[in-house]
């Protein structure tokens, strides 16, 4: 499927990654544009539901991205948001639906570089992997 | 940890009964919560029973309409006892018990855990209207009704509890002489105490009959595992789970589903009618608001590390759906990724309220 196009929804930490993402923009980084950022005041309010919402939705890849380890305003949302996110992800496995549409990172303020990056990556593999499967089903 | 020899007096579960009156007279606990029988006997439930000459026990009874540990919390959870209960239950029900405890939804103050040996259970109706020969209770424990337990049974994870006060056994036991007492604590001890029981030398024959059983349960499991193991991706997900009317049952049923409020039975998922239109156009068509799918997996990703794989969910589906197909598994699994065991170890910490600094580095790959 050469002209597949994957949406994103990338839940960005107030604090770190949206400005991060920011960053990418303001510094005119290359990055591809199918990510929609939906901000939160620290990515340990992305509720799995947010995720498994999305994902039910037929959004084909969903980001999470928080503070570094120790920058957590809130001290530590982005730990227990790698263990959602771990379990999550393990459970997708385990159901037979590819694990690799979710993911985590931590992107810094300062990270414009990594926040292009990382979504560069994430949408060459979600093309990879193609649709989600869950788009086209009636449920 | 000492054996003593409980003698048989009419038949099993009335010694138990009698066991339990016996403490209820001398005043050593002021209440037992146990699965009694019913008057007509087809069924049996929890109950709290103070008054000796109401308690009409059957701890053996096949059948687990609901588990004590769900119970216990309910009658624990907004303040602890303050006077003594003996609580009498199976392996899968006293693990929901610890987890319910570690969740902060029960209260252990003042119980004595008495554990009992199980040898499974049948579906409600199948012991109201028992099929097979004679009682079932008397059936399951002589081993003669294997073909009636539930597929949660069939596949245990444990059908022996390993700690409590006291646990009453019949693995490895004469059932036409006595029952085993194993008992484990000091607590249990005072439960004994003045009572003339005779210990039981340890001859190695519960511990192999005890080994025995759970060979032959993590058999059972195995193959069940290996048969199931297709039932994944989205088209055989969605297919598992198409005669799912919604009701939510499995998830009321369940021990450790822990919100006091379903967010599926809150109005969060209910939007004007502009949205599911737009919702439509999107995806060409949706199933109404109902949406099964996406109930199920949140409920996995918030029980599934608490699951003591009891199987009450599938037996309160009114569509017979066989949740234990995938739930063994997944439960398995994920557990086993997180190096958690639920229900056995009340020392250790819920996975989800405890992290490190540095672990799982790969969820970005
Ligand atoms: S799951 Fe195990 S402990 Fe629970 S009722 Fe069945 S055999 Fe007994
Ligand atoms: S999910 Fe099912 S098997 Fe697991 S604890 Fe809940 S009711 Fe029991
Ligand atoms: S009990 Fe059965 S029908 Fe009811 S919600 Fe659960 S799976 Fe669906
Ligand atoms: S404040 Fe950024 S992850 Fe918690």
């Amino acid at each position: 499927m050469p002209d597949f196009e994957p949406s994103v929804v990338a839940f960005l930490c107030n604090w770190c990654s949206y400005a991060g993402a920011d960053l990418a923009g303001t510094s005119r980084l290359k990055y591809p544009p199918n990510v929609r950022s939906i901000r939160v005041m620290c990515s340990g309010r992305v509720d799995p539901v947010f995720v498994l919402d999305a994902l039910k939705e037929g959004i084909d890849g969903i980001l999470v991205a928080g503070c570094h380890p120790g920058d957590c305003h809130y001290q530590s949302g982005n730990y227990k948001t790698n263990r959602k996110i771990k379990l999550i992800k393990k459970l997708l496995d385990e159901l037979g639906i590819e694990s690799d549409r979710v993911r985590f990172e931590y992107i810094s303020a300062s990270e414009g570089q990594k926040f292009a990056d990382t979504v560069t990556e994430f949408v060459f593999r979600l093309k990879e992997l193609g649709p989600n499967p869950l788009k086209e089903e009636c449920q | 940890m000492t054996y003593y020899e409980l003698p048989i007096k009419e038949d099993v579960p009335s010694t138990v009964n009698g066991l339990l009156r016996e403490w209820l007279v001398h005043g050593k606990i002021e209440a037992v919560i146990a699965m009694q029988e019913t008057p007509s006997g087809k069924s049996a439930f929890p109950a709290m029973v103070s008054d000796p000459d109401k308690l009409n026990t059957n701890v053996f009874a096949p059948i687990l309409p609901v588990s004590i540990g769900t119970m216990v919390s309910k009658m624990t959870r907004v303040r602890g006892s303050t006077s003594p209960i003996a609580v009498v239950l199976r392996s899968c029900e006293l693990r929901s018990l610890v987890e319910l405890v570690k969740l902060k939804q029960a209260d252990l103050n003042n119980v004595f855990i008495i554990g009992v040996d199980c040898p499974g259970t049948f579906l409600i109706n199948t012991f109201s209207s028992y099929p097979g020969k004679g009682n079932p209770t008397e059936a399951v424990l002589n081993d003669e009704a294997e073909g009636y337990l539930r597929s949660a049974c069939l596949n245990c994870k444990d059908p022996v509890v390993e700690s409590a006060d006291m646990v009453i056994g019949i693995f490895g036991a004469d059932l036409k002489k006595n029952l085993i007492l194993d008992v484990k604590t000091d607590n249990g001890n005072s439960l004994i105490k003045g009572m003339d029981l005779k210990v039981l030398k340890d001859d190695g024959k519960r511990k192999k009959a005890v080994d025995d059983i759970r060979k032959v349960k993590d058999g059972n499991r195995e193959i069940f595992l290996k048969e199931k193991e297709e039932i994944k991706g989205a088209d055989k997900l969605l297919e598992f789970f198409e005669t799912c009317v919604n009701c939510h049952n499995c998830m009321k049923a369940c021990p450790v589903c822990y919100c006091k409020e379903c967010l599926f039975d809150s109005s969060v998922f209910d939007l004007e009618a502009n949205k599911y239109m737009a919702k439509a156009k999107a995806k060409g068509a949706f199933k109404a608001p109902t949406d099964s799918l996406l109930f199920h997996i949140t409920k996995f990703n918030h029980m599934i590390l608490s699951c003591v794989e009891c199987g009450l969910c599938e037996q309160a589906c009114p569509s017979n759906i066989p949740l234990m197909d995938i739930i063994t598994g997944i439960a398995e699994n994920a557990q086993k990724e997180f190096g958690y065991t639920p229900g056995t170890d009340p020392e250790a910490p819920l996975p989800m309220v405890v992290y490190r600094e540095e672990e799982f580095q790969d969820v970005g790959e």
